[in-house]
Order: C-alpha cells, then structure tokens, then sequence
C-alpha cells in the first residue's frame, strides 16, 4: 500500500544542513495500523509530512498504491491528497471561519462530491462521532476533544484509503484522547490504513506495529500482538 | 467546478468573519471609482452642453458684432461659408428685476425661426406677431434672473425709457455661453418690438452668425470677414462659446480626476495591505486547505477572487453611482460608454493587480498547517536599550520596537496612510484657496466690490454721490471695450480702468503694474493665446483705430478665461474712454457692499446702476460638498488601513501579550505597547502625507491656474492651524480605534493552551 525507499530529509536551515530523515524504509500493508515513535526531534513529524506530501523529500522514494508518487508536483499531491490521504493534525487546524458542518464538508466538496451528498456524509460522520448537535457551532466553540473529533470526521469526510495523524492526542487530556483513540480504531476495523505520530507509548500500543525512530532512523519496528489490544489506556511495556 | 463550490464555502464564511473590514472596503473603492467616473465625465467633451446645443440649434460657426448693418451677401460669397443667420440688430437694456439690473441684449427675431442658429424653446412658444409684447428669454439667463413663463418683463433702454414685456417662451441657443459667466444675457423679441422698445438705430448693434461648410476653417475664415467687413465691434467662435460652457466643469472635473487617480492608487494600495494582512493572518487556514487538498493555484486564485471581488464589487458601485451623479447633481449629459468601461476595465486590472501578490504569496504556503507563521524576531535596537536605560516608560520602547518588526507591512501602513493625508491636505488647500478668493478678492483682480454705471444720472451726478458715499475707499473710472488681435481669428477685452498715474490695485503676479499711457497688464490667458511674454509690445485694433500697448506685467485675472488686458483709462482714445463706461469702487475696510450699494441706489433714487462683483468663489460653490465627500471617502481608505495595521499588530503579538504579562507589565502598559505600535505607524503616515500635501498643493493649484488662464499666484496653502487640527484629529482617531482592540486584547485571559491554538509554537 504505502512504500517509502531510501528516504532522506536534508533541511537547510540557516546554511547549516540538518539530516531530519537519514535513508529509510518503510513498507506498509493495506489495513495497517502503524504508530510512529521517538523522541522529539527524531523525524517522525517529518516522515509522516514526507508520506503524504506535505513536504518534499531530499531523495529516495515514497510508492502509494503501487505508483511512484514522490516524483509528483506540489498540485499533483494536492489532487492525490484529495481522493485518497486524510491529515489530522495536533493543533486540530479547523478552518476557524467555517462551521463545523462546513470543516466536515469542505473535502468531500472539493473530490467533486455534490453538495447534497457532502451533506449526508457530514450528517453520517458527525453522527458517528456524536457531534450532531455541534455541527453549526465554530470550532472556537468546541472542546479540543471536540475539535480533535471534528478534524478526524474531516480527515474521513472522503473515505482516504490513507488517514496520516500527527500526534492526534498531543492537546488533549486522558478523557478526550481515549475518545479519540477509541475512534481511531473503529476507523481501523474498518479495514483503513492509518499511520499516526505519538510520543506516547500507551497511545502508540492501540496500533498493530510500532515503529520508533532514532535521529531520522528507524531503531525499532515491530508487530504488536493483536490480543494484547485490551483496551486504551492500559500501561503497555515495551520490551 | 467541484473546487469553486469548496472555494466559495470558504469565501462566504471569511467574508462573514470580517463584514465591516469587507464593507469598508467596498465603500473606499465605490467612492473612489464614483470620483474617477464623475471627474471622467466632466472632462469628457460629450458632456460639454456645447456640442448638444450646437447640433440642435443647427448653429453658427462664428458670430459677429457691427456696428453697421453688413452686407450679408458679401459674407456668403467667402470661402468656406455655407450659411448665414442675421443680421439682427440688438440693442442692449437693464432688466429690472428685484433691485438687481442684469444687462440683457434685446435681439430681433423674426416669427418665422430661422434656419442657422435656432433658438431651441424649451418652454412655452416662440414669438409670433400676435403677441407684439412677448419675448422669449435665454434659458441660463432666465434661470438666474428667475423669469418664468408669464412673467412681466421690465426693462430701462440707453435712452432712458422703461418698458415691459412679457415672457413667453425660454429657449437654449448655442450663440453665447451661459449667464453669469457670459454677459449681457439674451432676450429675443420680434424686429418691430425692438423698433418700439430701441427706436434709435445707432444705439444698437448688428449681430450676423456664418455657419461653415467645416469648422477648422473657422480662424481663416473669420479673417477674411475682419478684412471684409468695418466696423467690426467683437468676433467670437464656437470655440469660445464650448470653453464658456465647459469652464466650470473642467475646474471640477480636474479636482476629481486628481482625486481619483490618486486615490485609486491609495485604495489599491489599502486593498493590498488589508489582503496581505488576511493571508498573513490565515497562513494555517491556508496550509490547512492545501493539507486537504488545495493546490496552489486553486488557493491563490481563492484570494484573487476574495478580495478582488470586494474589489470589483466596490467598482460596480461606484461606476454606477458615477454614472448617475453627474446627471442628477450637476445636470451635466450622461457619460458616454465608453469611458466607464475604459475607466472600469483600468480600475479592475489595478484591483486585481492589488490583491494578486498577497494572493501569490498565500498560495505559496506550505502546505504543512503547523508551521510557524510567527513574525520575524527583531531584537532591540541600541536605541531601544539606551531608551530603556533613560528610563522612558517600557511600553513606549516596546511599541516602538513592535511597530518596526515586519518592515514591509510597516511601511505600507505609513505609505497608506500618507497618501490619503496628502490628499486631505490638497482638498483643504483647494478649500483654503477659495476661502482665499473670498476674504481677500483684491487678490484674485477684485479689489472692486461694487462697479457703477451712471444709468439715468449724469456722470458729474454719479460722481458726486459717489464721492459723498463714506464707505467708498476709491473710485476708479474705467471702460470695457473688445479688441480685435492680430492674427487672431477674435476679440479680447481689454479693461481700462484707473489713471496710468493712479492705477487699479491689480494683484500683480510677474513684473510690475502699469505705470504710464501705453503700458498694460495681461492675465495668463491672454499671454497663452497671443503668445507673448512680459516686455512684448502687442498691437490690437479697437474700434477701427490701433492701439498698441507694451506688456509689463501678468497679473491674477479671474475673469473670460484670463483674456483681459488691462490698461489705464488714459491708454485708450478719448472716443473710446470719456465718459467712462463706469465707475469700480473700492470700499474701505468693514464696509458692508450690499449696504454701501442699497445707499448708492436711495440716494440716486434707482438713477444709478450699481451691480456686485460676482467672487469667482461664488462660483466654485460646488466645489466644497465635493471636496467634503473626498476627503470623507480617503478617510475611509486610511481607515481600512488601520484596520489591517491593527488587525496584523494583533495577531503577530498575541504570543508576546502573555510573555509581557508575565515579566510583569500591567494590562494598562500591554494596552499602551499595542497602540504605541500602531500609533507610530500612524503619526509617521499622517505627518508626511500633511507634509507632502502642503508642499505640493500651492504648485498644483497654481498650475490648474496657469491652465486655466486665471494665472499662477492663486494657490493658498491651508492655514498652519487648520493643518494642526487636521493632524491631531486624524492621528487622535487613529489611535482611538486602536485603543479598542488593543485593550480587548490586554484583558483576555491568555493561558498557554490558547497559545497554541491560536498561534503555533513551532513544530514538534
């Protein structure tokens, strides 16, 4: 499904050059439930932004459903991003202006849904996630629970084969990011691949294999067993 | 299609966010565009009543005043003459209408209109024989003398004798230009009606009109008919006849393309700044939509058509209501199209131009919504520190140093602010000048505020009441009598007034005043049109004998374009100067003009003709809503400016309120920081735009005068006083409407989860 090759990240940031990502590989299944871990300045953050084109990589290769995609221009990645990834973000990143229904409508909007059928989806989405009351509200009047869960109807508004999180719970308190959690692998039984940025292990242990990152290297990169996923919240050494 | 749909989502709900930002600057485009299209159409020759009336009244090229009938038959045989109106003999006559004595030109017609310059009736009928007493009345003149249908007419002829007639029509005529600016006024009656009224043929004149087969010939054929024809009193073209008409139109339509061109570019200017700010201010939000999937294009194209269609809806507005104000207001003809799509067109390329490199600049975010869109860090300056170590107030040195920190926007803020205030300061120096004219008319040639004919009185009668008058300075005998320029295809009027010895108190601008018999003095205008300079000696024909005069000055002349010569009464022939036409009084400090003339008038018992000088201000009345309006609509502009000033001082700073709070500064010194900020911003943009507009206003008032033939030397620039009041209360304003914000904002409980919220950190 997604394939990263040999990937490098070289920042140039004020004339001295900054290895983020040094060489790596990545494969990962359809279906996949991978969390990404390592300190702050290990290149997660990088990484994931790398895989969904939001920033251009140094070299190597990214192959998304069997196609090159890292050779793609920035709109090429914008139109790729439309169909087929979903983003959400730490700081949530709701379009302060627009309404809840709106944030929820506005990719399903912009992949060429009709208004009628954005609508439906958002009303499904919002339902799901319990926001149905809310959809009128600005995100300024939300919760970062809730705001959380109205990017992540967002992200799903058009059904991305791809959803990349970005440390989804990194502003919320336990309440809220257990929910979150909890909607994150629905989302997965679902049967979507996610890929998701955490510096905390308990919420990196809801993934089907954790990656840790070292100074832009992959140090670790294992399966966790599908049975220990009791629940969320529960301590989860690992190894 | 399906991008436009998710576009205009995100249109409405911004444009919701900020409906006042929004309509300002809809406002400050429309009006702007209103003044560009008003001033447009002024200027526009289609609008000219001239060539309208022309067409209709099927008029004459060029007009003629003799003193004997001419032989019309000789004229029709010239070159390049297809047609001939006349001759009609006219004799002059004071209406008596409400203690005013407008002079009128009473000219026979025959019932039967004519073919070649036809009067155009308006209201009522033309004159038939039926009715021996009726006239029909000019329409401007009948307009400012207040005759309307019906009304008794009553006039004094030369002789002495009083007669009524009565109006029977009003009527346009493209003979003569309007009343007051082109005097006598006109009257036409039937020939037998003037042989009553006038019965003595050498008290009058023969007026002949030649329309011509084409009117660029008309300077060559009008010297052949001087050649032809003795007598010759005056000659005038159609193109004096378009200038009388156009005079007023063009003075406003010159103010109010200035206006515009120049503020256009301050509206497009506040357009850029108030969509850069947005996208400054939006970075996330637009990260955030190329996250989803914008492209660049499709984002900078979302803020083109954003803020351009503000742009373009102010546009609209302002096309339209340009469109419609000249006609309504002014009651100048409609704009013709093609100027308002040209002006539209230009005016929309300049919009578009405007909000497409913020626009640009905010497609070129990265699409990673996290990233830091913080300002550029500055760092205190060594100024900054050595005013921290005097000990001056710390908001002050904070303000000083936020008001610098994005270079660009900062100078733009004072870039946008100066450009309104120069013109503010224009349009009062324009105010100032008119006032100018009015508190001080001897400096615009009117020293004079009243001029006396000697009417049924005798002139040594006239003269003693004059001279037992108290509010009466001096009087100055003088005469007006047109002569005819060399070369030149017309008349000028040469006015000579005073002794050589004692000369009228003209304000001269170059040289010196006349000083003996044969010397003169010339307004612009009619330097410009003989093409001479101070120190020429020109040589003119009045009344058939030469009389040539040396130039020693230029002085300012309000009056026919600046084509006046002045002279001393002396200059002139005793056929042409005794008895004087009339007397020019110079009354003395504090004498009331109207009193002195009621005086004048009571103690002749009406004998005397005593008429007020007409102030050019008077004229240029119009002027001042106009210049109110302006000055309203780039109040607005520099308005919207602030706002954007405000608005991006805000967001850059809102990180900095909780650090500043938390070393300890008290809301009161947040609040002064913030308008610190802005206020710095705002003096330096007031300060220089006054100082730019002070400067250049005099030249630019005085070059419309050279232009206009009045002269150079009328420019006034606005009092130092007025210019103090108008700095304080703009930047006193400024800095009110930043006061609200900036204390919202020093009171909102800032925690650092909102921080990150609002503005990001940095990346994790």
């Amino acid at each position: 499904m997604l394939k990263a090759h040999n990937l490098v990240k070289i920042y140039a940031a004020s004339g001295v050059p900054v290895h983020a990502v040094r060489g790596l590989d990545l494969e990962i299944e359809a279906g996949e439930f991978v969390a990404i871990m390592g300190p702050s300045g290990s290149g997660k953050s990088t990484l994931i932004h790398m895989l969904g084109g939001l920033d251009p990589r140094t070299s190597g290769e990214i192959w998304l459903d069997g196609k090159r995609v890292d050779t793609l221009s920035e709109s090429g990645w914008a139109l790729l991003r439309r169909k087929k990834v979903g983003f959400v973000f730490q700081g949530f990143n709701l379009v302060a202006n627009m309404t809840v229904a709106d944030n929820v409508e506005l990719p399903a909007l912009l992949a060429g849904t009709s208004p009628r059928e954005a609508r439906e989806r958002r009303e499904q989405l919002l339902d799901k996630l319990s926001l149905s009351d809310r959809a009128e509200a600005s995100p300024g009047q939300l919760s970062g629970g809730e705001q959380q869960r109205v990017a992540l109807a967002r992200a799903l508004a058009n059904r991305p084969a791809l959803l990349l999180a970005d440390e989804p719970t990194g502003n919320l308190d336990s309440r809220n990011t257990r929910d979150v959690l909890r909607l994150l692998g629905e989302v997965h039984r679902g049967g979507q691949t996610i890929v998701m940025v955490t510096h905390d292990a308990r919420v990196a242990a809801l993934a089907d294999r954790v990656v840790s990152l070292l100074d832009g290297e992959i140090v670790d990169d294992g399966r966790i067993p599908r049975r220990k996923i009791a629940g969320a919240g529960e301590v989860i050494d690992l190894r | 299609m399906s991008t436009a749909r998710a576009a205009t989502r995100w249109i409405s709900a911004d444009l919701r966010a900020r409906k006042g930002q929004a309509a300002l600057t809809v406002l400050a485009v429309a009006g702007i565009l209103a003044a560009l299209l008003t001033g447009a159409t002024l200027l526009e020759e289609g609008t000219n009543p001239w060539r309208s009336l022309f067409g209709q009244t099927n008029g004459a090229h060029i007009w003629i005043h003799t003193t004997e009938r001419p032989d019309v038959w000789r004229l029709r045989e010239l070159d390049g003459v297809a047609t001939s109106a006349g001759p009609y003999r006219s004799a002059p006559v004071t209406l008596v209408q409400d203690g005013k004595r407008p002079q009128a030109a009473l000219r026979g017609l025959p019932a039967q209109l004519p073919e070649v310059a036809r009067p155009q009736v308006q209201e009522g009928r033309w004159l038939s024989s039926e009715q021996p007493d009726g006239a029909v009345v000019e329409r401007s003149f009948a307009r400012a003398s207040g005759l309307r249908l019906g009304a008794p007419l009553t006039l004094n002829t030369v002789g002495g004798s009083r007669q009524v007639l009565y109006v029977r029509g009003i009527a346009d005529s493209a003979e003569q230009g309007f009343y007051p600016e082109w005097t006598p006024g006109l009257i036409w009656v039937l020939p037998s009606t003037l042989d009553r009224i006038e019965p003595k043929h050498e008290l009058s004149e023969w007026v002949t009109g030649l329309r011509l087969a084409d009117a660029d010939a008309t300077q060559v054929v009008s010297q052949r008919v001087l050649v032809e024809l003795r007598q010759v009193e005056r000659v005038y073209t159609w193109r004096e006849v378009r200038a009388a008409m156009e005079l007023d139109n063009r003075l406003l339509g010159t103010l109010l393309a200035l206006f515009g061109v120049v503020g256009l570019v301050a509206a497009a200017l506040a357009l850029a700044n108030a969509a850069g700010g947005r996208v400054l201010g939006q970075l996330r939000d637009l990260a955030t939509l190329k996250s989803l999937g914008f492209t660049r294009g499709q984002v900078a194209l979302l803020l083109v058509a954003e803020h351009g269609a503000l742009g373009l809806l102010g546009i609209g507005i302002g096309l339209a209501a340009g469109w419609v104000l000249p006609v309504v207001l002014l009651g100048a003809g409609a704009a013709a199209p093609l100027p308002v799509l040209a002006i539209g067109a230009g005016a929309a390329l300049v919009v578009l131009a405007a909000v497409g490199l913020p626009a640009w600049r905010g497609g070129r975010t990265p699409p990673i919504p996290a990233a830091p869109a913080a300002p550029p860090r500055g760092h205190l300056s060594r100024l900054a520190r050595l005013a921290l170590l005097v000990r001056l107030p710390p908001a002050l040195v904070l303000g000083t140093r936020d008001a610098f920190t994005r270079r660009v926007p900062a100078f733009l803020t004072a870039f946008g602010l100066a450009v309104p205030m120069m013109m503010i300061t224009i349009g009062l120096g324009v105010w100032a000048t008119l006032d100018g004219f009015l508190k001080n008319p001897e400096q615009v040639g009117q020293s004079a505020a009243l001029i006396v004919k000697t009417g049924k009185l005798t002139q040594g009668q006239a003269e003693e009441l004059i001279a037992r008058e108290p509010g009466v300075e001096r009087s100055y005998p003088g005469s007006t009598v047109n002569a005819l320029a060399p070369g030149e295809a017309r008349s000028v009027q040469v006015r000579a007034i005073g002794g050589s010895r004692e000369p009228y108190p003209y304000p001269v601008a170059e040289g010196r005043g006349y000083s003996q018999p044969g010397e003169g003095v010339a307004g612009q205008g009619l330097l410009d049109l003989l093409g001479v300079k101070i120190g020429d000696r020109v040589r003119l024909t009045v009344g058939g004998s030469p009389l040539i005069v040396r130039i020693v000055g230029r002085v300012v002349e309000p009056d026919l374009d600046g084509q006046v010569l002045s002279v001393g009464l002396d200059t002139l022939e005793a056929k042409d100067s005794v008895p004087p036409g009339y007397h020019a009084l110079v009354l003395k400090p504090g004498a009331d003009p109207g009193e002195v003339r009621l005086r004048l008038l009571s103690a002749s018992q009406e004998g005397l003709d005593v008429q007020r000088v007409v102030n050019p201000a008077e004229r240029l009345g119009v002027l001042r809503p106009v210049i109110a309006a302006l000055i309203a609509v780039l109040a607005l502009i520099g308005l919207a400016n602030l706002l954007t000033a405000i608005g991006l001082g805000l967001r850059d700073h809102a990180s900095d309120l909780a650090v500043l709070k938390a070393m300890g500064l008290t809301p009161r010194q947040v609040t002064a920081t913030l308008v610190t900020a802005t206020g710095l911003l705002v003096v330096a943009g007031v300060l220089t735009g006054t100082a730019v507009g002070a400067a250049t206003v005099t030249g630019l008032i005085d070059l419309q005068g050279h232009t206009s033939g009045v002269g150079a030397g009328i420019g006034r620039p606005p009092a130092a006083a007025t210019l103090v009041v108008t700095v304080l209360a703009a930047v006193s304003a400024a800095l009110a409407v930043a006061l609200i914000p900036a204390r919202r904002a020093a009171r909102a409980h800032v925690t650092t989860a909102r921080l990150t919220h609002g503005v990001p950190s940095g990346r994790s």
